[in-house]
């Protein structure tokens, strides 16, 4: 089972620091980046499967990153990370062709659930458990 | 690193605090009142009817004084006339006394014309004492006497020596003549006396009517000119105040003459006024507050999401991860727990101090901390509106005497018109430095926006006056501020250029002296 490679950008460094442990339990191969210029280069270096990245960030919002990573390659998962009660951004992110959305505050399995039925979808499906058909 | 917000505990006696400075000012107004209660009174109605009543006692001064000397000059006339008429009666007794003496004739009929003007002394007996005085009468009566007797005794010799004169009678003659002369040259002498004290009299009434006239203007016009100074001093005074309290100055009038007057309850109807406008002011105020405080907590809200997703996501690996863990980790993760519940709190401390209601209070305040703690307010706003903000400080500013939550709407007010003159991904600066003049700090908020057309850069500080859509501004941001600054002793400067953006600068006063701020505020007062 080859591993699913995931980029996740969230300029809190705690989110990084601790999902990417997380995300690696579940065979994920992981690159954590806080900075969205560093990210969006590295983007453009590698075709990831999935990125995750925060909707609301200082210079680069997320927006600005799902449009970029739709226009290089159609293929990668995009997931955003959006704070709560932020429905409208949520369903343009759908709109721009995001494959889903997580709200703040998660716990750690319901990233790894969407980022399980992202790997479905792509035929590379990671050693998660999706129990419910939501 | 996780900052603390500048206060402490966001939960103060809030309450306590602004029932204590409204508390302050009520005792502030009944204070002014007393004073202004305390002195003696004497009002402009009192002024306008001693006026009159000056005028009017001077009048009737000037009438009597007037009708003493008309019925002085109506006397002196009817005296004249009395002694005409007794000069008339001598002259012609004295006509028969010098035909009798050269042609014979009788002599009785001047007898009878003596007796004539002793009955006109007799009759005016009165008048003539009351002018000449009893010796002149007297005399008069004696020579008149004195005459008769001469006359008769003329007249006896004739019937005892008949119509032949004896030499006996050119002695008796002579007599006659000069005392004849004597009474009429009497007479006249007294009836020219009085002549001149009549025309004196008459002069005199003459140039009191003048005089009178000349000192009625004199007191009408320095009486008009007092009460009218006292009226306009007055009504330009409070032309001041009312400019002074549309400036946000709400110093309570107190007393500043001896007196007290109609001016007075005036005072206390503009202090009554002045206490109202300023507890509508915080009303305002507050509200605007909310407002703002409005439109920052979904963004707030949403910032806390942050802390508390990076609790979650530790406190889930830390329960799922537990076995595997080493010491090392356990600890990491929970000083990242604790960190960011630090973090969470401050965030909700930040907004609940900025947002709840409290009186004015003054303390030595650090604006670079408010500064940042108004900066962190926004950052959700900023951070969705992709601004970024730089924020730079001189180091050891001195602090500034002030109200925290007021200072920190001001800089709010001025971040979030910035926020919303910048397009997405421009940016603002904000720099607290020591200003150009000594003893200010200046405060700088500069934006890289749309700028303030020229045209209306004169009524942005007016109160309502917005460029925003309804529903968006109500115009009274830059009002307000500016009404907090005076308060402070402070100034807000504007610098804009179409197109290029806008400074916006606050120079307050800091409290390394603060016996000359007192003595300021002193001033303002008296
Ligand atoms: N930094 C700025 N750049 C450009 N225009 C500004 C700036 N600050 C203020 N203005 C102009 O001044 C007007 C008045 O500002 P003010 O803060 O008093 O009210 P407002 O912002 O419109 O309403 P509110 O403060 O209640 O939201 C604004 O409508 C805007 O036209
Ligand atoms: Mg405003």
């Amino acid at each position: 089972m080859s591993h699913l490679e995931v980029l996740l950008l969230d300029d809190e460094p705690i989110v990084g620091k601790r999902l990417k442990p997380a995300l690696a339990k579940v065979g994920c191969e992981v690159e954590v980046f806080q900075d969205p210029v560093l990210a969006l280069k590295r983007i453009d270096e590698k075709d990831f499967d999935v990125v995750v990245t925060d909707i609301s960030m200082a210079e680069v919002d997320g927006m600005q990153v799902l449009e970029h990573v739709v226009a290089k390659n159609n293929r990668t998962k995009v997931i955003m990370i959006t704070g709560f009660a932020m429905m409208s951004l949520a369903r343009e992110a759908m709109e721009k062709g995001a494959f889903d959305f997580i709200a703040k505050p998660f716990k750690p399995d319901d990233l790894r659930l969407i980022i399980a039925r992202a790997a479905e979808a792509l035929g590379k499906p990671i050693d998660f458990e999706i129990n419910d058909n939501g | 690193m996780m900052s603390q917000p500048s206060k402490a505990n966001a939960e103060g006696p809030e309450s306590h605090d602004s029932i204590s400075g409204r508390h302050e000012r009520a005792r502030d107004f009944e204070e002014a009142k007393k004073a202004l209660l305390a002195r003696p009174r004497f009002s402009v109605r009192a002024q306008i009817y001693l006026g009159f009543a000056l005028v009017f006692l001077f009048t009737i001064i000037t009438v009597a004084g007037l009708l003493n000397s008309i019925y002085e000059v109506d006397h002196k006339v009817r005296f004249l006339e009395t002694v005409n008429q007794y000069l008339i009666q001598i002259e012609q007794a004295r006509r028969f006394e010098k035909n009798y003496f050269l042609y014979g004739t009788n002599l009785r009929e001047g007898l009878d014309n003596v007796y004539a003007a002793n009955q006109i002394l007799e009759i005016n007996r009165n008048q003539i004492l009351s002018i000449t005085g009893r010796n002149v009468y007297d005399q008069m009566l004696s020579n008149l006497k004195e005459y008769e007797a001469l006359l008769k005794r003329i007249i006896d010799l004739e019937q005892q020596w008949g119509n032949a004169l004896a030499n006996t009678e050119i002695d008796h003659s002579i007599d006659v003549r000069e005392q004849g002369q004597s009474m009429i040259s009497f007479a006249q002498e007294m009836a020219a006396k009085e002549r001149t004290a009549l025309e004196k009299s008459i002069n005199r009434a003459r140039q009191m009517h003048i005089y009178y006239l000349l000192a009625l203007m004199a007191i009408m016009v320095v009486n008009s000119f007092i009460l009218a100074r006292r009226i306009l001093v007055r009504i330009k005074q409070y032309k001041t105040f009312a400019q002074r309290i549309a400036s946000g100055d709400y110093t309570l009038i107190t007393p500043m003459r001896a007196y007290r007057d109609e001016f007075t309850e005036l005072a206390l109807a503009v202090n009554q006024m002045v206490l109202d406008v300023e507890a509508r002011e915080a009303v305002l105020i507050q509200s605007h507050k909310m407002r703002a405080v409005g439109t920052l907590t979904a963004g707030v809200a949403h910032e806390l999401n942050n802390p508390i997703n990076n609790i979650m996501i530790t406190g889930h690996m830390f329960l799922e991860d537990y076995d595997s863990l080493d010491e090392a980790d356990r600890k990491d993760m929970m000083q990242d727990v604790v960190n960011e519940t630090n973090r969470a709190k401050a965030i909700i401390a930040n907004l609940l101090d900025f947002a709840r209601e409290s009186g004015s209070q003054l303390a030595p305040l650090d604006v670079a901390a408010l500064l940042t703690d108004t900066i962190a307010l926004a950052s959700n706003r900023l951070k969705r509106s992709r601004i970024n903000i730089e924020f730079s400080k001189t180091e050891k500013l001195p602090r500034v005497h002030g109200d925290s939550q007021q200072l920190r709407q001001v800089f709010l007010n001025l971040i979030l018109n910035a926020i919303d003159a910048s397009k997405p991904g421009g940016k603002i600066s904000v720099t607290v430095l020591p200003a150009d003049e000594p003893h200010y700090v200046a405060i700088k908020v500069i934006d890289y926006g749309t700028g303030i057309p020229k045209h209306i850069l004169g009524s942005i500080f007016d109160p309502f006056f917005t460029t925003k859509p309804q529903g968006k501004g109500t115009g009274l941001g830059l009002s307000m501020s500016q009404g907090i600054v005076a308060k402070h002793g402070g100034l807000i400067r504007v610098f804009s250029q179409e197109g290029q953006g806008s400074t916006f600068t606050i120079t307050l006063p800091v409290t390394t002296f603060p016996a000359e701020i007192k003595a300021e505020t002193h001033l303002a007062n008296s």
